[in-house]
């Protein structure tokens, strides 16, 4: 009389979440790694600051020293920028994929 | 970067000072008496160097400590009717002249000169490292 | 809102930097002419000073960031910006002034092997100033126009 009550329920296949990304447990997740490049790129930049701070208010740092640190916080940061464009013009992409 | 500066710039300072005394020495090498008029020949002089410390890493400069007056005897000339002649003494009759060896005050020029360009030279090279160094920010 | 754009950055510090070394050379090149002029005295403006005062510049500015940032509650949003910025911006401005009113005299044979030094040092000081503020520039269009 009540077929459908004998059909099983089907088993649940679990769908991964698309906002917790499944974190390998042999490392970070991408969203860690990406939070903390921001960080590294954003101390740099910092660190590239006082060392220019240091050197004109005269103290006894090598000009050599402070470019360099000017030019790595330089880098760092067009890589990034690099990088976020890469991922834009991914999500943009997936994003005019027809369903 | 500066204190390399500051140093070869002390010893350019030096040797100017150190070519003047011995300008000075070779302008009067025939000075038989001073500024009062009264007959006693011209001394030569002479600088005396001492290091100066400058910057942070122990290097020095160089200073001139003072400008001593050499205390040799004059020479002496046979000349009795020169004004600052000698009146009495053992050396009746004789002029004392300054004891100023031409040879050495003229090699001693020589030799501040080519320190002074080397000086120079250390100078240029600071600059063009300090220049240089700008190539790290391309 | 453009003012915290380069508030954040060395870019006020750097221009002013750039200010003092060019005043600097004036002084300097003046003593050059002035070399043979009987009585003339060499003057210079002192980079102790200006040094120094950049300092105590930073430091209030500093200080006043970290007040500003330990008290979010106090300084809503953008609201807060432009005061602090107005202060930063005169407390380094300030640094300026006073480095033209440094002038010192002395009366030492000092010749002109020290004043050709003293051009030369700051022509180093300025250049280098010149291109990192340059370089920060260049940063922010990359940084505005999104392609590094």
């Amino acid at each position: 009389m009540n077929p459908i009550q004998n059909v099983p329920a089907p088993l649940s296949i679990p769908i991964p979440s698309p906002a917790a990304p499944q974190a390998n447990p042999a490392g970070p997740s991408f969203k860690d790694l990406l939070t903390q490049s921001i960080q590294q790129v954003n101390t740099m930049q910092h660190d590239a600051d006082r060392a220019v701070e240091a050197i004109v208010s005269g103290e006894d740092v090598s000009a050599a020293e402070v470019l360099t640190a000017v030019q790595k916080a330089d880098v760092a940061f067009r890589m990034m920028m690099q990088i976020r464009n890469k991922i834009v013009q991914a999500y943009q992409e997936v994003q005019n994929m027809r369903v | 970067m500066f204190p390399s500066l500051d140093i070869s710039t002390s010893a350019l300072v030096a040797q100017r000072a150190r070519m003047n005394a011995i300008s000075s020495n070779l302008a009067n090498l025939s000075t038989t008496h001073n500024e009062e008029g009264e007959p006693i020949p011209y001394q030569p002089r002479f600088v005396v160097f001492e290091p100066k410390p400058i910057g942070s890493h122990g290097a020095s400069g160089v200073r001139v400590n003072s400008v001593e007056i050499e205390d040799v005897e004059p020479l002496y000339r046979y000349e009795p009717h020169h004004p600052d002649a000698i009146q009495e003494g053992p050396h009746k009759g004789y002029v004392a002249y300054p004891n100023v060896n031409m040879m050495t005050e003229f090699t001693d020029a020589l030799e501040a000169a080519r320190a002074y360009q080397a000086n120079l030279g250390a100078i240029e090279i600071a600059k063009d490292m300090s220049r240089q160094t700008l190539r790290i920010l391309a | 809102m453009l003012d915290p754009l380069f508030q954040s950055t060395t870019i006020p510090v750097l221009e002013q930097v750039v200010g003092f070394a060019h005043a600097r050379h004036q002084v300097l090149a003046g003593n050059i002419a002035n070399l043979d002029t009987p009585g003339y005295r060499v003057r210079d403006l002192s980079v102790e000073g200006f040094e120094s005062g950049l300092r105590k510049a930073l430091e209030a500015r500093d200080r006043a960031r970290a007040v500003s940032r330990a008290a979010p509650a106090a300084s809503p949003g953008m609201a807060g910006y432009p005061a602090e910025s107005k202060d930063n911006r005169a407390l380094i401005a300030h640094v300026a002034k006073d480095a033209k009113t440094i002038l010192y005299h002395d009366d030492s044979n000092v010749g002109i092997e020290h004043q050709v030094t003293e051009m030369v040092k700051n022509q180093s000081r300025h250049n280098l100033a010149l291109a990192i503020l340059s370089s920060q520039f260049r940063l922010l269009e990359a940084a505005i126009s999104e392609k590094a």
